[in-house]
Formats: C-alpha cells, structure tokens, sequence
C-alpha cells in the first residue's frame, strides 16, 4: 500500500477545541428569544389505564401557553421500529413509570411545571408484569400489543441460531458444563440529559434541533406523526453529551412533543430533562437471564453449545428485537463447535423499557459465555487461556452459523498479545495459592462483534463534499458524531483522498436539509459505512479536480504528481491547490460530489437460523487483574490489558479513547452498575445511587491494535466503539474468580455477591421516582 | 437580591433571587453556559467551578454564598490571546475530549489541583478528578493531558 499521509498518523479532533474552551452549544445551552418551556406529565404507575385526561385546568394555568395529548398527533403519534408499539405521548395506557402522558408549554420552567401538575389525569392502575420468567404465563397481565397470530402478547420475538444437535453431543462429552447467569439492567448514564428544541417556520414546518443519535429516524418519525411533508421537517444535530445508544427513541419522543406544541403555539419550544426525569424516563440495557450448556473433549475440543436466554424488553419493543438478534449471532462466543443452538426470547413486562446500549446484546451473551467457557476450562484443567486459544475463530473456519472466515481474523494474536503484555502465565501461577485478606487474580474474556447492521438491515451511507468560495471544502455525512470520533474520522479520509490538508474541511453535523440519509448512526457503523461514503465523494471530487489540474499544466492525467497540497506536471512548476480550484471554475466545472456506499450483501435466514450475519468481525482479548478484599468483598481492578482487531485504524487517538472509555463502561457493568425495578418501579434514579466508575474506579489501561485488514472497509477500517466495552465485564468477573474461587455468575459484583456469594434482602419503594419525576 | 463577586478576574453585579444556585445564576442569569448542568445534586462534578481557589460543584452552592468570592469559570480558562491555554491545548493534544460535556468541569478540576499540588502524580490526578465524571472517555486521556501540563508548568518555573 502506499504510503498514507493522514491515515492511522496522530491527528486533532475536529470539535475539540470549541469542547475545551466551554463554547460549544449544548441543547441546553440553546435559547431563543421567545422561547417557551415544555415539561411532561409522566406516570407514576407502572401499568394502568388511562381513564380520564383532562387538560383545561393546565391551560387556565397563568403562563401556560398549550398543552397536547396523543390526540394532538397522527395515529396518536404511534411509531416504533421495527415494532410500531409505542406512543409519542400515552395512549389509553400507560406501560410503566415515567411514560410520558402529556406535554405542556408554558413561558417559565416553573409555570410548564404548574401546568403538568394541574392536568387532571386518573389511571386506573392493572395488575403488571416484573418478573421476565413469567411473563408468557397463559394468565399474565397484557403489557404487549394484540397479537392478531395468536401468540401470547407479552411475547416479542424469538431469535434462534442452529447447528445440528447441540445436546445429544453434550451428553456424549466427557467435559460438560451447564450453568445459569444473568445480568441486569444498565443506564447509559450520558452526562447530558436529554432535550430537544423546535422552532416553527413561517411555512407551517418545523426545525428541530435534537441531541438525537439518529437525525433522519428523527425526521422520518415527526413527518409521520405531524403529518407534515419531509421538506417541512428539518432535523438540526447540536453536539452531543454522550449517547451510547441512548439517545434514539426518548429524544425523538421529545423531538415531537416540543415540535407539536411550537407548531401550535408559534414559538420556540425546548424541553430539558434533570438527571432524575432522565433516569426514570429513558430506555435502558435490557436485562437478560441465560441458561448455557457447554461440553468438551478430553482434549479440551469444544464439542456442544445450547444457549438460551430470556431478555427483558420492559413495556416497550423499542430496539429490542435486534440486540435480541445481535445477542443470538454472539451468545456462543467466538468458538468452534460441532453442534450449537441458540435462542433469545424477548419479552414485554412491566420495568420500564429496553433499547439500544453499546454492545447490544454482546455485551450481555459474553459476560455470560465467556463465564461458562472459563469454567469449562477449569473443568478439563486447562489454562483458560490456552483453552480460548486451542478453540477460537481462526481464518478458514466455519462459524456455527454457517460462515466461513475468509479474511481479517485477528483473534489469535490478540489473545496471544494480552498473555504476554498482562505476564498472564507468570501471574496465574503467582496467584494459584493464596490465603491472605487481600487477594489478586487474573482473567481473560475473548470477544468477536459482528461489524455494522449486519443482516438487520439494509446497509449504506451517504456523504457530500463541496469546495467554498474560500477554498475550504464542506464535508456532509447522514451519520451522527455523539462523542465517537467519526466526524474526525471522515475529515482525515477526505484529507487523505483529496490530497488536502485536514484544516481545510469544515466536517458538518447532521442536518437533515444538507446531508444524505444514512440510516442509523448505530452498530459501529460510521467508521466502515460512512468512512467508504466519504472515501468515495472525495474520489469523485478529485477526479474533477485532476483534470482541472492536468488541463491547467498542460499534461495527461496520468502524469501528474502530487507536492503536498500542490500538483506537479512533467514539465511545469508546482501548482497550488487554489490555482487548480480556480481553473476548474473557469472551465465550468461543478466543484462538489456525493459518495455512497452499500455493504456486499449478506443473508441471514431467521427461520432456520443459518446464514451469513455480517461482513466481518472485529476480534478481541482483555485481561483484567483484580485485587479483592476478602473482609468486604471489594474489587478494585488494578490492571486491563486489551488487544483489539479493529482493523485498519484511522483515527489512532480516537480509537484509543473508544477502547478506554467502553473498558470503564465495562467494569462498571462488571462490579457497581446496578438497576433495579422493584414492582416497576427504578430505585437507583441520580448518581448518588447509581454508581458509574471514577477515575479512581479504573485502573491505567495498557491498549493495543493488532490491524487485520478488511478487505471492505475503508483503508481496511473495521470497527471499534461497542466491542470495546463487551469483553470487560467478563475478564473481571474471571479474575475474580482466580483470586476468590468464587464464580459471580449475577451481575454486578457488588459486595455483597463477592463477600457472601448472594444478595442482601433490600426494600424497595416508589418513592425515588415518585420525588424525582416532580424535581 | 445584588450579588456582588468577583467572576472570572473582574466585578460582577448580579441581580437574582437569593434561592438559586451558583450555577443557575451563572447559566441563566449571566449566560455562561460553558459550566453544565449533569445531576443537578453535586455528583457529577460537570459544574465544578473554582472558588476562592477550591473546586466547588456550583449546583451545591446558593448564589448569594459567592458573594464577596472570588470565581472562575470555564469562560476564565484561556490564553492571553483567548485561545486554548496550555491545560486546555493538552486536552486537545492527548486526545482527552469525545463528547465534552464533562470537559469544563474536567479542566476546571486539573486547574485546581495544579494550583495546589504542581507535582501531582497519576493516583494523585485520578483521586483529583474522582468528584467529576466522565462516560465516554475512561478518563485515561484526560489523565495524560493534565500530566502533560504539570510537567509543563514545573519546566518553565
């Protein structure tokens, strides 16, 4: 390959100095002139009927300048993909607490507050659903939608991967595991709550601007429920405190409520959530209790996989079915098998609602299999690393599903990597032994993380780029940067194909108006499917350009050369990049271009479980070492070493802040996040009982690349942001295990789970969320 | 009520109500909406200013108690020339911003220790920063940026 110029080269984040400065606009740094404030009505019931609803007393508040309910919007503002289940505000029912009932705009925060607490609302509370076991009891309350095929309402959807018969090969196994784990629900628990902005047009639209991950799902959805046409509809991307799969439907839940009530009051409108709304109101990780068998030879072969696992989709389907899917692909670890079944059922209940999380169901399949595949490593009495390392994915391989690895397969060499960096073989042997209060272990977790939609949907990205009258380029991309890097990313691959310095590009947010529809910023996709869009644009903006420039120098295409920024013909002084901008104006040629990507198509069969689910997998290893306090039952983590395969990487310092920043996700998955619906009700609703890791919680992390190109992706460019975080939880969980002899097998490890092996018995009550949904 | 305090190395004279928080006053009333609001209960630490030298979570201190203080900001974290200063420039440099909400108070946070300890070391760093919380980045970049200007500020002493 030639040699890149800004690819994979230390490089400066393109919004990081307006973030430093504290200039960067926030949506609840926004105001205008105006400005009305939009609070809800929340349900403080997990489950009832809406029996009454009346809003005239709201509006008799003074200050108080509208109010809507799900009258207000088409079809009751119902939307959902891809299940149409949910409502922008109520509808006859409310789900579970914090759903959103109706919205009012008043001129003060503390008049929208008034109002909501004038709104004459009466719930007749139904019995509910909170434990996930039961409910697909023939007699369990209705939480889900009719079911016109017969299948118990509360059922969402079955997602199944099969390869011969898993457990008559089990029996036969000399080495055989079966084991129960289960984790728990997770917040993302972005620093920025949510919020959304919307300001009326004088053509009867809309603009919206909205912390939103995904602008034109956005889009798509306030057309539908405000029954306005597309080009009345404009979705504008402020920056983004953090999302991590958060900020899809919630906020464009709000996106429509504040669009609707500036439509009728013809003013702006914002709605700013405080921590405890956001807590109570926002989707989480769902929760998902699994049953795994694993067998193996004497030789240590892994033979024999069943999976199953019963996930917890709360009132609403949300993203559910997919993390379902991505949970199915993933749930029998990156291992060869002779035989594997796997089934995620998800269901309905009533504990607030499931979405999108980082990692997406891989993250809670692998704190589970990569438990049972350490276990099983004991029990045929070899080092578990070993074990990962005789069993795992390698080119040539043929998944369980059917695929067979042809290219990009650098798991091998991470777990080889993280041995030698962590002293994993000295360090098992110094910790074999120990007696004292304070304990240290080791473990290792292995991942595979199927990169972007995968055979969930239709895959491609779109980008723009146009040269200035300043001669600065403008880059346009469909796909959200919330934090991740990408627009950093896209800047460096235009700099690099254009031949331009990076300074050049002014990389754009999303706007609905400007940039092309790319389907949703999720999955790690950005870097592979919006890098190739951006890669192709800029390609198809140089051509231009390299004509302009051999007509200006008088030469054939194929003679010119590049000095930096400037063109060099065979016989002529360098031309600046301006110069050769200047002659292609004159020569009338159009100085912009679209690029566009689709993914090579892949086929995943759901009814028969076999097929191809993505193009490719970023690998990975991480070793956690763990020091315990056996008198507390403390875990301080001490050392992470991970070796990732994202392939190609671009953006070397971004990429390294993705690794970091998902292991600290991971660890607090692992050990102190913890949420818990007691009869629907979410006891952990601010920080200070809903504990994320400090600085003090992570320990220094030691992170390495081992590049195996994708042929596919940009540059060989895989993915990185959600598998960054999968493999943590379960290192941890292992290196417990190596210091203690006890197996956690119920996230988080709190206290309590390592001191004594159980839960204490803790109340629970309705009243964090009753106080926080009136703070 | 007149609050009178010093903010960001010049007088300020702000008329609100004696039942808001420093931070309210600073967003709302005074339009400096670089200091964020994430928890509104003094966990989060993204509205750390420093008062009188010390960190303080603005969201837990009442804006008449800032009277006769003096306090600094987000907006009064710069070079001569406006632009980043060296804390800042290291932020940037070792890649410790992703989504920056939490990064006013993260710098906040790094100038405060350095005025009390020039020569902290990365534990002391960490248990520096343990009062403002950060989702995205793991808070290792964050570490080496003010690392990076510590050692810095001691070379040019």
């Amino acid at each position: 390959m030639t040699e890149l110029t800004y690819i994979g080269k230390p490089a400066r984040r393109v919004d990081a100095l307006e973030k430093v400065m504290g200039k960067a606009k926030y949506i609840a740094d926004r105001k205008l002139p105006g400005m009305l404030h939009a609070r809800c009505l929340r349900s403080d019931i997990p489950h009832g009927r809406i029996v009454k609803l009346d809003v005239a007393p709201a509006l008799a508040v003074p200050g108080v300048r509208a109010v809507i309910t799900s009258d207000d919007f088409f079809e009751h503002g119902l939307y959902g993909f891809p299940v149409k289940d949910k409502y922008m505000l109520a509808y006859q029912k409310v789900r579970y607490v914090g759903e959103a009932i109706a919205a009012v705009a008043a001129d003060t925060p503390e008049a929208a507050q008034a109002g909501v607490a004038a709104i004459v609302c009466e719930l007749e509370p139904l019995p509910g659903v909170f434990d996930v076991a039961h409910a697909l009891d023939p007699d369990a309350p209705q939480v889900g939608p009719d079911r016109p095929d017969g299948q118990h309402p509360n059922f969402l959807d079955n997602l199944i991967v099969r390869k011969g018969d898993p457990l008559a090969e089990w029996e036969k196994c000399p080495f055989r595991l079966e084991e129960h784990y289960s984790v728990v629900h997770q917040e993302h628990a972005y620093i920025e709550p949510e919020g959304a902005l919307a300001v009326p047009t004088r053509e009867g639209g809309v603009v919206v601007y909205a912390p939103n991950q995904s602008p034109f799902v956005n889009h798509g959805n306030l057309a539908l429920v405000l029954n306005l046409p597309h080009n009345l509809v404009r979705v504008i991307q402020p920056p983004v405190g953090g999302s991590f799969g958060g900020k899809d439907d919630l906020v464009y839940e709000t996106s429509a409520q504040v669009a609707k009530l500036a439509l009728i009051t013809g003013r702006p409108v914002r709605m700013i959530f405080g921590r405890e709304e956001s807590m109570i109101a926002s989707y989480k990780r769902d929760a998902m209790r699994m049953h795994v068998w694993l067998g193996a030879d004497r030789d240590g072969t892994l033979r024999a996989c069943k999976f199953a696992g019963l996930l917890d989709s709360g009132a609403y389907a949300s993203e559910s079915p997919f993390t379902g899917w991505r949970a199915s692909i993933h749930a029998m670890g990156a291992y060869r098998y002779d035989a594997c079944h796997v089934d995620i059922t998800c269901v309905y209940t009533n504990n607030g609602y499931c979405g999108a999380f980082r990692g997406f169901g891989n993250t809670e399949v692998c704190a589970a299999i990569e438990q049972a595949i350490d276990e099983l490593a004991y029990q045929v009495g070899m080092d578990p690393l070993d074990f990962r390392l005789q069993n795992c994915l390698r080119v040539g391989d043929e998944t369980p599903h059917g695929q067979v690895l042809t290219e990009s397969v650098g798991l091998t060499e991470c777990l080889q990597t993280v041995r030698r960096l962590s002293n994993w073989d000295r360090k098992r042997r110094d910790y074999a032994h120990q007696t004292g209060e304070i304990r240290r272990g080791i473990g290792v977790a292995a991942l595979f993380h199927g990169t972007s939609l995968g055979a969930e949907g239709r895959d491609y990205a779109g980008c723009t780029i146009s040269v200035q009258p300043d001669y600065s380029l403008d880059l346009t991309s469909g796909l959200t940067d919330y934090g991740t890097g990408s627009r950093t990313v896209f800047t460096l691959i235009a700099a690099e194909e254009l031949g331009v310095r990076p300074e050049r590009i002014h990389m754009q947010r999303p706007d609905t108006d400007t940039a092309i529809e790319s389907g949703p910023t999720v999955a790690s996709r950005s870097t592979m499917l919006g890098g190739n869009a951006t890669r192709i644009a800029a390609m198809n903006l140089r051509q231009t350009l390299d004509y302009a420039a051999a007509d200006l120098l008088g030469c054939d295409l194929h003679q010119l050369i590049r000095d930096g920024e400037a063109y060099v013909g065979p016989s002529e002084e360098p031309v600046s990049w301006e110069e050769v901008v200047r002659h292609a104006r004159a020569m009338g040629l159009v100085l912009s271009a679209q690029g566009r990507w689709t993914a090579p198509r892949i086929h995943w069969d759901h009814h028969a479980g076999r097929g191809v689910p993505y193009m490719a997998y970023h690998f990975a290893a991480q070793v956690a070492e763990v020091e315990v306090d056996m008198r507390t039952g403390r875990v301080q983590v001490i050392g992470i070493w991970a070796a990732h395969d994202p392939g190609r990487v671009i953006f070397p310092q971004g990429a390294y802040g993705q690794l970091y920043g998902g292991i600290a996700q991971g660890l607090g998955y692992a050990l102190m996040e913890q949420i818990t619906y007691v009869n629907g009700y979410l006891q952990e609703t601010n920080f200070e009982s809903y504990l994320i890791p400090t600085a003090v919680d992570v320990p220094e992390i030691v992170g390495t690349f081992v590049e195996a190109p994708f042929s596919h992706g940009p540059y060989g460019a895989k993915n990185i942001a959600e598998p960054a975080m999968v493999p943590t939880a379960p290192a941890i969980l292992n290196a417990i295990y190596h210091a203690t002899g006890r197996r956690i097998r119920d996230l988080p490890a709190n206290l309590e789970r390592v001191l004594l092996g159980h839960d204490l018995a803790k109340d629970g009550s309705p009243r964090a969320c009753k106080v926080g949904l009136r703070i | 009520m007149l609050i009178e305090f010093t903010l960001n190395h010049k007088p300020v004279t702000v008329d609100a109500p004696p039942d808001i928080t420093l931070l309210t006053l600073l967003r709302d009333y005074l339009g400096l909406t670089g200091t964020k609001d994430g928890c509104s209960v003094g966990e989060c630490g993204a509205c750390a200013v420093i008062m009188d030298g010390r960190l303080v979570n603005s969201c837990l201190v009442l804006a008449p108690q800032a009277a006769g203080r003096e306090v600094i900001t987000i907006e009064g974290i710069h070079a001569a020339d406006g632009g980043p200063n060296d804390m800042q420039e290291n932020f940037i440099a070792y890649g410790a911003v992703q989504c920056g909400i939490c990064i006013p108070g993260m710098v906040m946070a790094g100038e405060a220790l350095l005025l009390h300890n020039p020569y902290p070391t990365r534990s002391e760093i960490r248990e520096a920063l343990a009062g403002n919380l950060c989702r995205c980045t793991g808070y290792q970049q964050i570490v080496d940026a003010i690392e990076a200007t510590a050692k810095g500020r001691q070379g040019n002493r």
